[in-house]
């Protein structure tokens, strides 16, 4: 979909969807508003819903960011832990390591 | 313009090159090195055991090493990355120890076997084989400065944990290492410029999924993952045989007959996969024991049963090199009166327990002399033990065996450890006297305890092919001696000898009084079992033993790996066991094959044969199975940390 095409009410009707969709644990969505509207947000020249979509883009950004920082923190405990973790370890597994601990 | 002048260069070039030489460059390369057999992976409660290479395999130099000097080279000097060492078995257990303490430049190993230089000593097992499961009294401890051991060369490594691959290249393939040599020669033999220049390697390729422990590999087995239904790893276990001269009664209300429990082994193991021929730690005893059955099943036929007071049970344990998984599920389910099945016994019922233990060693030792000394180990010196003693060293002595009685509580490893641990109150009251007849006294007369080597040339095995006669008539040993198609130092002489020492003990033990006639085992019967089992599966003992099915599919040309196999289905060589014993010792019904299915008798199972003549034979035995398999399954209080052993997938 071309944005520029888009008039201005549809596009911040699309970036509230996107906000929203990425509300459901789906962060890449956010990722993806956010990277998709950064032009609409910070660099066209201002229009009337230019600063909701700079709020949703914002708040998408920083979803997503968050979401980056937990799952970093989560995979790097587990990478470093599974191991004594042992059972539990294991059934966090989604795939079963093979000939190692 | 310029370019594409290169470019028709190039094609030309190429063109010229092919029509010479059609191999693709990754043949040209790389050559395949096969019939090597790879050392695995088990598992107990606790650790991890065996060989395992990453799953893309392990890469290295490759290094002969022809002596020590060799070893301590590539262990401290070698410069070029890890090599994979290629040692003779004679030269391996003098550099293992190097190579075990210093890996950082091993990638892995390649044993090769050559006749002609057979080492005195090749034994992966430990010192005190079994150890920690042996019962009350046992003095054998295999830390390095124990002097007072049964297996003086094991090395253990069975045991341990490797931390590379290994594999095994039998003399039949002799040549692969001799392509390996001569590739060595070619590119690595200039050891101080090896730097730089391309060098010839070897890629050893046994990954092996499971590892840390029992534990971790049934958890892993159990999950059911998403990506990867795995299983990583299966229980140890297999079959027991169990064959009674008369049916065993059923019923609380019916009076047992006192019975004479006589067990040997099937097993044996070996460092490396589907090559555990155990000739002399297992094959002899379990041929003597199979033999000796046969023999007094003639002498007192099953119709007689109710003329006596005394039954005798046959029991071959299958899984006794890992902690002696056979006995020990036998001596626990006797405890709890679960064993055999169908007829429960309970341990007073058994008033002696006589082993076949590890009785091949020696038999090369006496290769050129008519005499086969035997021990006789018991914990206690009971009256049953003796009085069995007294008839049965007459017995042998008649035959030029003789049988040491060694009265200790340390015994040999053998079965009597599971029941002397398990049922520790029955054994140490005389409730439940046990005797042990093997042919070491103190330390293997067997140097290649449960090895590789451990093979038909270990205990002198010559075959003389001679034809069976219809339904399965052997020809007395002897006729054989008469006519000098055997001498009487032949180890087939011997062990018929033995087995009839055996059966008339028994004889006399059942009904009475000594015997006076003329049955013996036959030389010839023990000739063609030791082949089937030793050197090739398609021999005529094992195809009229065999179930008739519709396809007259002929067994491999290699002798049967006497490794415990894996508990979800039988190994061959139990099935092995427990048909000869029904084909030899059963009674043939002139029945057809639905008839014989359909059969019922109490005490009796039948099963439909090919027999000699591959047109299928019904035979009634008091043959059956029991499963093998640690007791630790069954009983959750004890957990899996009890002694379970466990093979892993290979990939």
């Amino acid at each position: 979909m071309d944005l520029n095409r888009l008039p201005n009410d549809k596009k911040l009707q699309l970036c509230k969807w996107y906000f929203k969709v990425g509300c459901m644990f789906l962060p890449f969505v956010w990722a993806v508003n956010a990277v998709w509207f950064f032009k609409e947000a910070f660099v066209k020249p201002p229009y009337e819903e230019q600063n909701q979509i700079k709020k949703y883009v914002i708040m998408s950004a920083g979803g997503a960011a968050v979401w980056v920082c937990v799952l970093a923190a989560w995979v790097t405990v587990f990478q470093t832990h599974r191991v004594s973790w042992a059972a539990t370890g294991d059934s966090l597994s989604f795939i079963v390591p093979l000939g190692r601990a | 313009m310029a370019f594409l002048k290169e470019f028709l260069i190039l094609v030309i070039v190429f063109a010229i090159i092919k029509p010479f030489d059609c191999e693709r460059l990754h043949e040209q390369i790389y050559s395949s090195i096969e019939g090597g057999a790879a050392c695995f992976k088990r598992l107990n409660g606790t650790h991890q055991a065996g060989c395992s290479s990453s799953d893309k395999g392990a890469v290295g130099v490759v290094q002969m090493i022809y002596d020590v000097t060799d070893a301590q080279w590539l262990v401290y000097n070698a410069t070029v990355g890890p090599c994979i060492a290629v040692i003779n078995t004679a030269l391996f257990h003098d550099v293992i120890e190097l190579l075990m303490a210093k890996p950082a430049n091993v990638a892995g190993i390649i044993v090769y076997h050559n006749a002609t230089t057979r080492p005195t000593t090749f034994s992966q097992e430990s010192k005190c084989p079994n150890e920690y499961s042996s019962g009350p009294g046992s003095q054998c401890l295999s830390s390095p400065t124990s002097s007072n051991v049964w297996n003086e060369g094991g090395t253990g490594l069975i045991r341990r944990d490797i931390p590379y691959p290994i594999f095994y290249i039998p003399q039949t393939r002799l040549e692969e290492i001799e392509k390996i040599e001569n590739c060595y020669k070619r590119y690595n033999l200039d050891r101080f410029n090896q730097e730089g220049k391309p060098l010839c390697s070897l890629q050893l390729n046994s990954f092996m999924f499971a590892a840390v422990n029992s534990a971790v590999c049934l958890r892993r087995s159990a999950t059911s993952a998403l990506l990867t239904p795995t299983k990583v790893c299966d229980p140890l276990g297999d079959q027991n045989v169990h064959y009674s001269l008369f049916p065993l009664e059923k019923g609380e209300e019916v009076k047992k007959k006192p019975i004479t429990l006589v067990t040997a082994r099937i097993d044996t193991a070996s460092l490396f996969d589907g090559m555990a021929p155990g000739a002399a730690s297992s094959v002899v005893g379990m041929a003597s024991l199979i033999m000796s059955a046969v023999t007094l099943s003639k002498m007192i036929p099953v119709a007689n049963s109710s003329l006596y007071d005394n039954n005798v049970l046959w029991t071959l344990f299958n899984g006794e090199a890992f902690d002696y998984i056979g006995s020990q599920r036998v001596a626990y389910d006797l405890s709890r009166g679960a064993w055999p099945p169908f007829s429960p016994l309970t341990p007073s019922d058994i008033n002696l327990h006589v082993e076949l233990g590890q009785i091949g060693g020696s038999l090369q030792i006496y290769k050129e002399n008519a005499s086969w000394p035997l021990y006789a180990y018991a914990a206690s010196s009971f009256s049953q033990i003796t009085e069995f003693l007294v008839v049965m060293s007459e017995n042998a002595n008649a035959f030029n065996i003789t049988l040491t009685p060694e009265f200790t509580t340390n015994l040999p490893p053998s079965s009597l450890h599971s029941f002397r641990r398990i049922l520790k109150n029955e054994t140490e009251s005389g409730d439940l006297p046990e005797v042990l007849l093997i042919d070491h006294q103190g330390k293997f007369t067997n140097t290649y305890y449960e090895s590789v080597l451990d093979d038909d040339t270990n205990i002198g095995f010559i075959y003389h092919n001679i034809s069976v006669g219809p339904e399965g008539k052997f020809t007395p040993t002897d006729e054989l001696l008469a006519n000098g198609i055997m001498k009487e130092t032949d180890i087939q002489v011997k062990m018929s000898r033995l087995a009839t020492a055996l059966a008339r003990t028994l004889y006399q033990r059942v009904t009475g009084k000594a015997y006076t006639g003329d049955i013996a085992a036959s030389a010839h019967l023990a000739d063609e079992m030791l082949y089937c089992l030793l050197r090739s599966q398609a021999c005529r003992l094992l195809m009229a033993a065999d179930y008739a099915s519709g396809s007259e599919e002929t067994p491999s040309a290699r002798p049967p790996p006497l490794y415990v196999g894996v508990a979800a289905w039988p190994s061959t060589p139990a099935v092995f066991a427990g048909h000869l014993l029904a084909l030899l010792a059963g009674a043939h019904l002139p029945l057809d094959r639905t008839a014989c299915d359909a059969r019922l008798e109490p005490g009796f199972s039948h099963y439909w044969l090919r027999g000699w003549n591959h047109s299928g034979v019904c035979v009634q035995t008091t043959m059956n199975f029991t499963q093998a398999m640690s007791p630790a399954f069954i009983i959750p209080a004890l957990g899996i940390d009890f002694d379970t052993a466990f093979r892993p997938k290979k990939s």
